[in-house]
């Protein structure tokens, strides 16, 4: 009877904190797991400034088009702030020349 | 513009785009199905992605997919398949041997350990623990004034049964040593170029022993899908996703702070009680992001939704926080004028979604602004206005939705 009560008192406690004995036997994890994603269907939206071909083939390296398509209209400083920390930070093959031209296409195509 | 493959090759051949990101494009499907979500710039495709269902995909590579929110009126538990998805660097691991995966567990600790997924499963009793996983970009595409960033919606987040074993235990085995300051978190996934830092996240040592974070090897009593983390991810109960490491496969105890850049200068939130401040305003103080706010939502309606006059609708929906517990949910059909209790579902833990549900009868026709709003076991409860950062993190706001009475 005591040993009940203790088992109660046990399982008041993991409810309160929310972790408890997990529930039946462990399933033995052996199955190898291989995906294949999905392709990108979108890219930048094209146009004559030299920003275009250079933003192309910088912000692909690492990321698809969406990761600038789908933010709302930012100014060209927070572009600017962006693009740099793609440079410093990530490490985007970006020339310091070439961080104008990329901030002005984004701003032109994606802020108006 | 209209990716045909025309328009792709001379795009390909004029601007010398990666020959990788070239492969990927060509093999462009039909037409997708697409959503708009409720902002500006919010048109986002639906796709079902590997051992997913048709989710929202915000972005392709490295993915991000968001729950669509009528899944969250399904069930308290999120199903695997629907399950938001959330990666930083485009290196996925696609290909998993689940037998060649390996833990390290190293740093300031006695036996430096190597543990296969089986030899973690056997390390103690397994636990349990239903927890809210919510991106702490959640609900960024709301933010007011807009800031840069992921432009979710409200699908960045969902709930699950997790299986595992608790951190404490291996960080024990391991044998943790004297000066222990913080424990950091890696996976298998990378990013293309190497000057990129590493996705590495770090708690507190008496966090990391506290017995509730775990490593999780199922998932709602599944394995759990490749995009949210197999063979093992990280389970930290009551923070933001962003700690809850997927494929972990790296552990260090330091004697240090970890300075990296995903602690140091990345998921950064106002050092004050609201962690908000006032557009325009620069935060004085920032701290790395951590606890979860409390939210609640109603979920078996959406804005515009129709309902019957002079009837009864059972309203539904969801409240959590990051662990105090759900104490109660207040709903208003009168734009918060006036406030009726709803009843709380099956208590799942204090982690978890909470059910609720509450009555409703529209005594005439026309249009009704519902609202809810959680209190916590703390009394910690919602903003009425929504609370603003320059990241568009833990947005809360109580929140209202438009119906008609007909």
């Amino acid at each position: 009877m005591r040993s009940l009560i203790y088992l109660f008192i046990i399982s008041v406690a993991t409810t309160a904190s929310g972790v408890s004995h997990a529930q039946g036997p462990v399933q033995a994890i052996i199955t190898p797991v291989n995906i294949t994603l999905p392709s990108e269907t979108l890219l930048l939206h094209p146009s004559e400034s030299s920003g275009f071909a250079l933003a192309s083939a910088a912000c692909y390296t690492c990321h698809s088009a969406e990761y600038i398509k789908t933010q709302p209209k930012l100014s060209q400083t927070t572009w600017k702030a962006e693009v740099l920390k793609m440079k410093r930070i990530f490490g985007a093959p970006i020339e310091d020349k070439n961080i104008d031209p990329i901030v002005e296409y984004l701003t032109k195509t994606y802020s108006q | 513009m209209p990716l045909n493959r025309r328009n792709f090759l001379k795009l390909t051949s004029t601007y010398l785009l990666g020959s990788s990101v070239a492969s990927r494009l060509l093999s462009t499907p039909a037409q997708a199905e697409t959503i708009k979500m409720p902002f500006e710039n919010g048109e986002r495709e639906i796709i079902a992605y590997p051992q997913k269902r048709p989710l929202i995909r915000l972005t392709s590579r490295p993915p991000q997919l968001e729950t669509p929110f009528s899944v969250f009126n399904e069930s308290v538990l999120t199903p695997n398949d629907a399950f938001f998805v959330r990666y930083h660097l485009s290196g996925v691991p696609t290909q998993i041997d689940p037998l060649k995966h390996r833990i390290t567990i190293r740093g300031l600790v006695k036996t430096p350990l190597s543990l296969s997924v089986q030899a973690l499963q056997e390390l103690s009793t397994p636990t349990e623990i239903i927890a809210v996983n919510q991106c702490s970009g959640n609900s960024r595409g709301f933010s007011s004034p807009r800031v840069p960033g992921g432009q979710l919606g409200n699908g960045a987040m969902g709930n699950a049964r997790w299986t595992g074993i608790p951190l404490r235990d291996i960080l024990n085995k391991a044998g943790v040593l004297k000066g222990a300051k913080q424990v950091t978190f890696r996976g298998l996934d990378t990013a293309p170029l190497e000057a990129t830092p590493a996705f590495i996240k770090a708690l507190d040592i008496d966090h990391a022993l506290d017995g509730e974070v775990m490593i999780a090897f199922a998932m709602n009593g599944e394995n759990i899908p490749l995009l949210n983390g197999f063979p093992v991810k990280l389970i930290v109960p009551g923070y933001y996703g962003t700690y809850w490491i997927k494929h972990l496969s790296d552990i260090e105890v330091l004697d240090h702070t970890f300075d990296g850049f995903w602690m140091k200068t990345a998921y950064r939130i106002p050092d004050n009680p609201t962690h908000s401040i006032l557009p325009g305003q620069t935060p004085a103080k920032t701290i790395p992001i951590a606890r979860m706010n409390v939210r609640s939502f109603i979920t078996s309606l959406s804005e515009g939704s129709t309902i019957n006059a002079n009837r009864e609708t059972l309203l539904r929906g969801i409240a959590f926080d990051g662990g105090e517990g759900i104490k109660t949910v207040l709903v208003s059909s009168n734009s918060g004028q006036s406030w009726k209790e709803a009843t709380l579902g099956k208590d799942l833990g204090k982690y978890s979604f909470r059910e609720w549900t509450l009555p409703f009868t529209p005594n005439q026709k026309g249009s009704y602004t519902l609202v809810v709003r959680a209190i916590t076991r703390a009394g910690n409860t919602q903003p009425e206005v929504p609370l603003w950062n320059p990241s568009g993190y833990m947005r809360n706001v109580i929140e209202k939705l438009h119906v008609q009475a007909v």
